[in-house]
């Protein structure tokens, strides 16, 4: 009974690493019988730990409904597309090596997806060595399309300077001119407050002190008793990810969200999503909105909720529509293209222009040919006192054309590989 | 004057602080004090405690309802702490790496456990109206809920250090962590004893997790946030020694305060660089018994 047994318990192991063995030479086996045309796999850089994991995995949604439409219509270039995803962990060097490992082992003919943008930065870099097309969706650091560009880059999230431009005149107008920075201590925060210091500058404010705060600070008391000591009109904040629900917390705690007047450069959407109103005081920029009363929104969001029915971000936010975006234009691309050839797909994202109906924005939107990212429509919120159903959070006080946000230092700062520089690559 | 006045505030913020940091700190002490294991799973436990707190909280819990949580959810925690200790009896008397890879797994486990029960999404723990908002001293305001907390903090270190130096099972604890032969000699239950002390850490991880979850709020992962200045705080106060991980704490807690005031973005950095001075001058922490290394 007992050899009898230990056989089986042999038998199991046995057929288990065949299996294992085996599987990959009878895929590759399946593919040679069946003449298909080998599948496109675009390899997802996105997050799903760390500062940034919830982020990262509504961007994913975005990306992954893009590719579906895609592929329920045939695919791209009559081949299938394969996502294949890793957690870049919030981490560049987590970023630099599955970006690595994609792109020569995996055979990613694209990279999608960063948050953070020392992530995104790691990611492009070994991207362009490769050759290999790199869309950041969600990293909003104004270096991402100026001095850390790259040709095979192609930022699609406002940045830190495009949301500035959103708020800061205002802020200054209605709440004062003594202004403190609260700013996350890496590439973004920097970049952000960086934009946010020289607009209010220049428009007559005075930055009394500029508070860094650690990535990854979960107690904001020593900022909190700080402000209070400094006494400021406005606080401009450029803090993200889960840093940011810690911080949000701790102001209502001590109530100084009534203190201060606060802006907040940038909201992402799975950062606010769930909290109460209390917590999402002041003004703050995004690039999307589910209620925004435009063509094709309403089924847009409907069709998130009928493909992801047991998430719970119940609506999708700025995150999930830039995944998406991104992912739709660049398959587009390559239809327009007619070849996964990446200097070809380049060209046609560089003319990229996207109507305001078919982004579900007010105004047209474009890709800036000199710093690949694109040029949209940004709008100004504030908390929804009067929501119309649960999720409905957010108010849009002011929607802006790309024109007036424009980050204008970008184009001086990004110096992009030519074309000649740039390895040729198709998978 | 100005500079004192505008100090003192934050003294005293870092000294809160760093009682929570100690509260942090206390089962993860105990448990490798006392078995001398370092159980990685701590902010996994941690985690889980604010978590399984979230089943007896409403959207506006009552004082009682909290009351509640804060004890049933510690002794459900802990009652998972005796499973763990049941996988770890494999490893006593082994190389203390197989002990440190079951709770390293034991730790993933967990945070998989708890994205499977109640995703991966962010969530507060709601708190009784009586321990909400603010209070007004002098200038400044401060959340009533940090009182709160710190007086927990207190009353555990407190209950901690009566139950270990006053009482006869303390002394059995602390016979076992020194010579476990003798005290099975004696005809204890070693093994019925560090099942006990297994329990009792992995508790106060769970208490400490729901202290500081409407602070610090509560994911998957927020173990992280807590196991790394535990493990550091233990080293710094000495391992072993109860005085010296409530000191290491606050400490700690008071250096991240006042560089979080005058040096922000050294704040995090902070705890590190005290770890490396006094591990420099003093490698077995500042409360930690000599040893055979020293001679």
């Amino acid at each position: 009974m007992k050899s009898q047994k230990r056989r089986t318990l042999m038998q199991a192991i046995a057929a288990g690493a065949g299996a294992t063995f085996f599987g990959p030479w009878k895929v590759h086996h399946a593919w040679a019988q069946s003449a298909q045309k080998k599948p496109l796999v675009i390899g997802l850089t996105m997050d799903a730990s760390g500062q940034y994991g919830a982020s990262g995995g509504e961007e994913r949604l975005g990306a992954m409904m893009a590719i579906k439409e895609f592929n329920e219509k045939g695919g791209v270039l009559g081949r299938t597309i394969e996502a294949l995803h890793m957690d870049t962990e919030t981490t560049p060097a987590t970023g630099s090596r599955v970006a690595e490992r994609l792109i020569t082992r995996n055979e990613a003919a694209f990279l999608i997806g960063a948050l953070h943008s020392g992530v995104a930065n790691a990611i492009s870099q070994v991207a362009q060595k490769y050759g290999c097309i790199f869309l950041n969706t969600n990293s909003s650091s104004p270096t991402e399309a100026g001095v850390n560009c790259h040709r095979t880059k192609f930022v699609w999230d406002g940045n830190g300077t495009n949301f500035a431009h959103a708020i800061v005149k205002n802020a200054i107008k209605v709440n004062g001119k003594n202004w403190v920075l609260l700013t996350n201590d890496y590439v973004w925060g920097h970049n952000t407050s960086k934009a946010t210091r020289t607009l209010a500058e220049a428009n007559g404010a005075k930055i009394v002190e500029e508070l860094m705060v650690p990535q990854n600070t979960r107690d904001f008391s020593p900022f909190l008793i700080k402000l209070q000591q400094l006494k400021p009109q406005v606080v401009a904040a450029a803090v993200g990810g889960d840093d940011l629900k810690a911080m949000r917390r701790q102001v209502v705690q001590l109530k100084l969200d009534r203190s201060f007047a606060w802006i907040n450069n940038q909201q992402d959407w799975p950062d606010v999503y769930g909290l109460g109103p209390e917590e999402i005081f002041g003004v703050f920029g995004t690039n999307w909105y589910y209620r925004l009363d435009l063509p094709g929104v309403k089924e847009f969001v409907e069709k998130y909720q009928k493909a992801y029915p047991g998430v719970q971000i119940k609506v999708p936010g700025n995150v999930y529509y830039n995944g998406y975006m991104a992912t739709r234009e660049l398959l587009r691309a390559v239809e327009r293209a007619g070849s996964t050839n990446n200097i070809k797909v380049i060209k046609e994202l560089e003319n990229c222009k996207v109507s305001a109906r078919d982004r579900m924005q007010h105004f047209d939107a474009y890709m800036n040919p000199a710093t690949h990212q694109i040029q949209q429509t940004i709008y100004m919120a504030t908390y929804n006192d009067k929501p119309a159903e649960k999720d409905d959070i957010f108010k849009i006080l002011a929607s802006l054309p790309p024109q007036d946000v424009e980050d204008r230092d970008a184009p001086g700062a990004c110096k992009l590989e030519t074309y000649e520089a740039t390895p040729t690559y198709e998978v | 004057m100005d500079f004192v006045v505008n100090l003192l505030p934050h003294v005293v913020n870092g000294l809160s602080l760093g009682l929570l940091f100690a509260l942090i700190a206390l089962g993860f002490m105990l448990i490798v004090g006392v078995m001398e294991v370092i159980n990685l799973a701590h902010g996994s436990l941690f985690a889980l405690g604010a978590y399984v707190a979230l089943i007896f909280l409403g959207a506006q819990p009552t004082l009682a309802a909290y009351a509640l949580a804060l004890v049933a959810a510690p002794l459900l925690v802990g009652a998972f702490g005796m499973l763990l200790e049941l996988c770890m009896r494999r490893t006593y008397g082994r190389d203390p790496l197989y002990g440190l890879l079951l709770t390293f797994g034991a730790a993933l486990v967990i945070e998989e456990l708890i994205r499977v029960i109640w995703g991966s999404r962010e969530r507060s723990l709601p708190l009784p109206q009586a321990i909400q908002g603010a209070t007004l001293i002098g200038d400044l305001i401060y959340a009533k809920y940090r009182f709160f907390a710190c007086a927990v903090a207190a009353v555990l270190i407190a209950l901690l250090w009566l139950f270990i130096e006053k009482t006869k099972v303390g002394a059995i604890i602390k016979a076992g962590a020194h010579d476990s032969e003798m005290v099975r000699a004696l005809g204890y239950n070693l093994a019925r004893l560090r099942l006990g002390v297994f329990a009792l850490g992995t508790a106060l991880a769970a208490v400490a997790g729901i202290v500081m979850a409407p602070i610090w709020g509560i994911r998957p992962h927020v173990g992280v946030d807590a196991v790394v200045p535990a493990f550091l705080i233990i080293v710094l106060g000495g391992v072993g020694s109860f005085w010296g991980a409530v000191a290491a704490g606050l400490l700690v807690g008071l250096v991240v305060g006042l560089t979080g005031a005058y040096a922000s973005e050294w704040s995090l950095l902070s705890m590190y660089l005290l770890f490396i001075v006094v591990v420099t001058f003093r490698a077995r922490g500042l409360f930690g018994r000599k040893s055979a290394l020293d001679t």
